[in-house]
């Protein structure tokens, strides 16, 4: 009898963990599917929803705020999608906000994404329409990528071109790359403008002292170029008849006297020679 | 097929009607006359479970007993089974995931596998295994020994006590298992997932929620009903059914496993189908 009371709360435990584990399941499941959470419901025309289902998740800023609860066609272009969101992410979303599809990584599930608007908006109501913006339809990124890929094989098709060339040595980088004497002349060019480049260099050196001897030859000129002025001007006075020695060089009455001073002169010393003779030989004047 | 005939007994003086059942013995010679006869039987032990089941008296403490020995008894198997399930999936899940790039998927990619299918079924073979060739066997060997014919004339009805309570129990036990080889089973994941890589549980079980749908939990349990079902049926027809003698009771324990995991598939692929058209 023991025994089977025992077998029965065995059984019990083992029906009650498992009926728990469900409840567990099923609880956590409805919780990411806001089944247990108070919500407010929007709803968006798309005109096409590629293929956003039921169920998936409605992002706020890159979190899970709500789901897709229904997708239906109202008419041949437009779609109506209503969006349970979660009550407390109500104050986050403003008038002005704009629902987007998007996807769940790159081979994830749709999701749509709402951008919460502008802050000064009012906070969004129940049952409000939200503005929605297009998504980027798979076949036009196919065609622009046609596009793209058409260009690209015309563009590898003129390098193999270039290159099948360039093997051929055809052409100057062909000619360069391939024949070996264009390879040698280019070398010694490479030498020489190396050894030129050095050449320079010295030249430059040197140039600078020049430079110094040029500022100074230059202060030369000038110096030389006012002494000329300078020199011209005293010209121009002597020739003029200005000055000592213009009036001495010039002035003919200025001559005469000179000459007549200097007559004077020698006349006057031959005088004192005398004088100076007869002053010696007197007694009281002797030495 | 089974005959069924009346026989007048007597008991304490008073003549009772007695049914009496016996084992097929009319051997068919086409084998597709063997199936039709194998269908209808079936088909004709079907009914009769579920007039047996709803009329009283019910068999409450043989049901208890039953669970307990279908149910509680098969746990530590089952949780095995389940465990490496979820390790070996995860691990071998890995690589290939690896290669996109998209290691992260794992935990949701071995969730939805082991909740809509692999736990199911796994948890239905072993049980298949363990359960039907049990049944299948103990009910053989009662039939050999005539312990079910004694059982008729001492005025207790075998249908109901043995078969009845036998499928109940595999019908709601089955369910039971499942839920903890699944849960087993995503433990056994997050051991997987790292060996190779860190992940913490938190992480691991909110990915997990976040991948499973209603869709994925609620088909994938209410299919164990019908596997155990199929199972308890199948092992108790053969069972109850089996032809006398000692080789009667390994056939019939054989063909209850064989039976039941081929009917473990079969149901399977109707739910498949089922789900699918309900869910779009």
């Amino acid at each position: 009898m023991k025994k089977k009371i025992s077998h029965k709360i065995r059984l019990g435990i083992f029906v009650s963990l498992g009926i728990l584990i469900f409840i567990l399941a099923i609880y956590f499941i409805g919780e990411k599917q806001q089944l247990f959470r108070s919500t407010f419901r929007l709803s968006g025309v798309f005109k096409d929803v590629a293929g956003l289902q039921v169920g998936n998740n409605v992002r706020l800023s890159g979190i899970n705020v709500g789901t897709i609860d229904n997708v239906s066609i109202i008419s041949d272009t437009s779609v109506r999608v209503i969006i349970l969101v979660d009550e407390h992410t109500r104050k986050f979303i403003k008038k002005d906000a704009v629902a987007s599809i998007g996807s769940e990584g790159l081979m994830g599930n749709k999701a749509l994404i709402i951008s919460p608007g502008t802050g000064g908006k009012k906070i969004i109501e129940n049952d409000d329409v939200i503005a929605t913006s297009q998504p980027t339809n798979i076949d036009d990124i196919l065609k622009s990528l046609k596009t793209t890929i058409d260009n690209t094989a015309g563009i590898t098709g003129d390098l193999a071109k270039i290159t099948t060339n360039i093997e051929s040595g055809k052409g100057t980088i062909g000619r360069l790359m391939m024949d070996p004497t264009w390879r040698q002349d280019l070398q010694s060019t490479i030498i020489n403008l190396k050894d030129g480049s050095v050449g320079f260099k010295t030249f430059m050196v040197k140039t600078n002292e020049l430079d110094s001897i040029l500022i100074r030859l230059n202060k030369t000129i000038d110096n030389t170029s006012s002494i000329t002025y300078d020199l011209s001007k005293i010209t121009n006075n002597i020739q003029s008849g200005e000055g000592m020695i213009g009036k001495l060089l010039m002035d003919q009455s200025m001559g005469q006297n000179l000459d007549s001073t200097l007559i004077n002169l020698k006349n006057s010393l031959a005088e004192f020679e005398i004088f100076m003779k007869k002053a010696q030989d007197s007694w009281l004047l002797g030495f | 097929m089974a005959k069924i005939v009346s026989q007048q007994v007597y008991s304490e003086n008073k003549q009772v009607e007695v049914i009496m059942e016996e084992s097929p013995e009319i051997v068919p010679d086409s084998i597709f006359k063997k199936f039709f006869l194998e269908v209808a039987s079936l088909t004709i032990f079907t009914l009769r479970f579920f007039k047996e089941v709803i009329k009283p008296p019910y068999e409450i403490n043989e049901l208890m007993k039953q669970s307990f020995l279908i149910g509680y008894k098969s746990l530590p198997l089952v949780a095995i089974t389940g465990f490496i399930i979820g390790l070996v999936l995860t691990i071998q899940s890995r690589p290939t995931l690896a290669k996109f790039g998209s290691e992260s998927l794992l935990p949701a990619m071995v969730a939805v596998s082991i909740i809509r299918e692999i736990g199911p079924v796994i948890t239905a073979l072993i049980f298949a295994g363990k359960v039907g060739s049990g049944i299948g066997a103990e009910l053989a060997s009662m039939n050999v020994t005539e312990q079910i014919d004694a059982m008729q004339v001492s005025d207790n009805n075998p249908f109901k006590y043995l078969v009845v309570t036998r499928i109940l129990s595999a019908t709601f036990m089955l369910p039971l298992l499942v839920i903890f080889a699944d849960g087993v089973g995503l433990m056994g994941s997050f051991v997987g997932v790292n060996i190779k890589g860190n992940v913490s549980a938190y992480l691991f079980f909110s990915q997990i929620f976040q991948s499973l749908e209603f869709g994925d939990l609620f088909p994938a349990v209410i299919k164990t009903f019908f596997f155990g079902f199929a199972i308890g049926l199948i092992a108790t027809y053969k069972g109850y059914y089996s032809n006398k003698g000692t080789e009667g009771v390994g056939k019939a324990a054989n063909s209850a496993v064989v039976l039941g995991s081929l009917m473990v598939f079969i149901i399977d692929m109707i739910a498949v189908q089922v789900t699918s058209v309900l869910q779009n």
